[in-house]
């Protein structure tokens, strides 16, 4: 009896700690899967909330070290969990590790690697970049992720739009700012165009390229044609999408491709899209400031042609099919080679075939005789 | 020439030849002839690029500058030529010499048709030609205005910026495409005519050799072999002074 009540006792024992687990297991779960992170936002701007918080480095760096809790409310991390110690996991508890950046830039260049850890393909693609090469070469300015994609306010890069140029504009003031008066860059600021290239859709995103290069420049004709000679789009905007496929068949255009394809490292001058166009200064044709409005195209030949006579331009047939309106001359030997020569050279052909039948059957019939 | 055989009657049987062309213009052939193989050669390769043939001749920039090199040079010689050519003719006709054989008649017109009946087996007579026949006609005004196109085009596509200072700019495309277009048309024409009529109708070698046979000229040639005969019968004569 009294082992019974033992067994009894030893079962309601087990059973009661089993609930007991298992309460616990239930109540603790859904506390572990909240992120701790939520937790170290605010535990950290419990100091860092403090605008007067900051820090001098030893190089006479003033560093801040305010967190406002509005940048972190926009932060594209912030809100789906992804706080403080994510990119700070150096620091684990308080009071701190000392810091040992000499610069602010220093520490920056330091945490900015921890955007690898969930960012390694950009991250990767960044190492590649002319940034990148600038910084290997000793310019520490040259940006890395933070510079362009900001640190705690990490936001959409592209929303709006026009936000990507004044991310480049930071550095690259003056040309942004020309940018912005060409055809692509008026319509980019006035109505936040979604058709017109912004800065990183010619350049790239992360591997940024130096468009100084033969290569950038043997590949220019292509990288218009991505917009020029899609038809839809051109459509859109009343423009002609053959301008590419008509350049191709130039002068300037077969000399392009051929070194393209042939000698893709070998400077040519033969004229690409912006030699004649502008660069970041791309205005329509009817503009007046356009380099290839009637008024200013010889000053435009000449930067290569210098020698070049009023007449000159209109040895350009530009990118128009040709018409008897705007080129009659080549109009009329396009007809001249595409009728009266073909006519003539048949005649030929069935002449000397007829020639040909005539004297087998000759042949034939004396040697049959 | 034929006269003087004729006058000192050898009893042997004697292939009697006629002269048909004087060293001058039988080197005015080997040039234009030359000149325009180097031209092609050196011409077609940049027209088509894509070929592959192209791609080995044409395999650096440094070749691309040579071979323009040497159809420039090429173009000179041909130009050269032609400019003697023409100055020739000026020079014959302002001393009313030239000979106008060469020039298109009524008569090719009619023995053209004539021709093309004995093709299609409608007659079983060929024409009698005269010193040149109308398919010779034929070969000499194509080249003949072939060149001249080709030298026109080719010199305005090497020198635009001077030619448009007194033409207008639309010369240039439009002689870019003549003269990429022309050359391929003379290019097909001299393989069908021109080889057709002088290697395989028969081995007409009479422009390099300068002289054509009894037999030729009877046979292609009737007319003006009855003309030459008759003429050194009727007078003593030579009768070939052109």
């Amino acid at each position: 009896m009294a082992t019974r009540n033992m067994h009894r006792q030893t079962f309601w024992l087990i059973a009661a700690g089993t609930f007991v687990l298992l309460l616990s297991l239930l109540l603790v779960s859904p506390a572990g899967a909240e992120p701790p992170a939520q937790e170290t936002e605010k535990y950290c701007l419990s100091c860092h909330g403090n605008p007067d918080l900051s820090l001098t480095l030893p190089n006479g760096d003033e560093l801040s070290l305010y967190i406002s809790q509005d940048d972190l409310d926009h932060s594209v991390h912030s809100s789906v969990g992804i706080e403080c110690e994510a990119c700070h996991n150096d620091i684990t508890e308080y009071p701190h590790p000392e810091l040992e950046y000499q610069s602010a830039r220093e520490l920056s260049r330091a945490y900015y690697q921890t955007c690898e850890k969930c960012h390694s393909a950009n991250y990767e693609k960044a190492l590649d970049s002319m940034h990148a090469q600038a910084a290997e070469a000793g310019n520490l300015d040259a940006p890395i992720c933070t510079d362009c994609h900001g640190a705690h306010d990490v936001r959409p890069p592209d929303e709006p739009r026009s936000l990507i140029s004044e991310t480049c504009r930071q550095c690259h003031t003056e040309i942004v700012d020309t940018y912005r008066q060409s055809v692509h860059g008026a319509a980019l600021m006035e109505e936040e165009n979604s058709d017109v290239p912004v800065c990183t859709d010619c350049h790239g995103v992360h591997n940024i390229q130096d468009p100084r290069t033969v290569q950038f420049r043997v590949a220019e004709p292509e990288l218009c044609a991505g917009c020029h000679a899609d038809e839809d789009l051109m459509g859109k905007y009343g423009l002609s999408a053959d301008v590419y496929s008509i350049y191709k068949r130039s002068w300037h255009g077969v000399d392009v491709s051929v070194y393209k394809a042939k000698w893709p490292t070998i400077w040519h001058e033969s004229a690409v899209c912006s030699d004649c166009h502008g660069i970041h200064d791309i205005r329509s044709t009817d503009d007046l400031q356009s380099k290839v409005n009637p008024d200013n195209l010889l000053a435009t030949c000449q930067q290569c042609h210098p020698t070049a006579s009023p007449n000159w331009t209109d040895a350009w047939t530009g990118h128009n099919e040709i018409s008897l309106e705007r080129t009659p001359a080549l109009f009329y030997v396009e007809r001249f080679y595409t009728s009266f020569t073909p006519f003539v050279l048949w005649i030929c052909v069935i002449y000397v075939a007829l020639q040909i039948i005539r004297g087998i059957v000759d042949r034939v019939r004396r040697s049959l005789s | 020439m034929s006269a003087k055989t004729k006058r000192s009657l050898p009893p042997v049987q004697h292939e009697r030849t006629f002269p048909r062309f004087t060293v001058a213009q039988r080197w005015e052939h080997v040039v234009l002839m030359l000149s325009g193989l180097v031209l092609l050669l050196t011409g077609l390769p940049q027209k088509y690029r894509e070929f592959s043939i192209s791609q080995d001749l044409l395999s650096t920039p440094e070749r691309i500058e040579l071979i323009r090199q040497i159809h420039h040079i090429a173009a000179i010689v041909l130009a050269v030529e032609a400019v003697y050519h023409l100055g020739r003719i000026i020079y014959l006709m302002a001393k009313r010499r030239l000979p106008g054989d060469l020039l298109p008649t009524w008569q090719d017109v009619r023995d053209a048709g004539h021709m093309l009946q004995y093709l299609l087996f409608l007659r079983s007579d060929k024409p009698k030609f005269g010193r040149y026949n109308f398919e010779q006609k034929v070969t000499y005004w194509f080249v003949f205005f072939g060149v001249l196109i080709m030298g026109i085009s080719g010199f305005i596509i090497w020198f635009p910026v001077q030619f448009t200072r007194f033409l207008p700019g639309g010369v240039v495309p439009a002689a870019k495409l003549a003269h990429s277009t022309e050359a391929v048309v003379a290019a097909i024409f001299i393989v069908i005519w021109h080889v057709y009529h002088v290697h395989v109708e028969r081995t007409n070698l009479s422009m390099f050799t300068g002289r054509v046979s009894e037999e030729e000229m009877k046979e292609f040639h009737e007319q003006e072999y009855e003309r030459l005969t008759r003429q050194s019968e009727s007078n003593a004569k030579p009768g070939v002074k052109k």
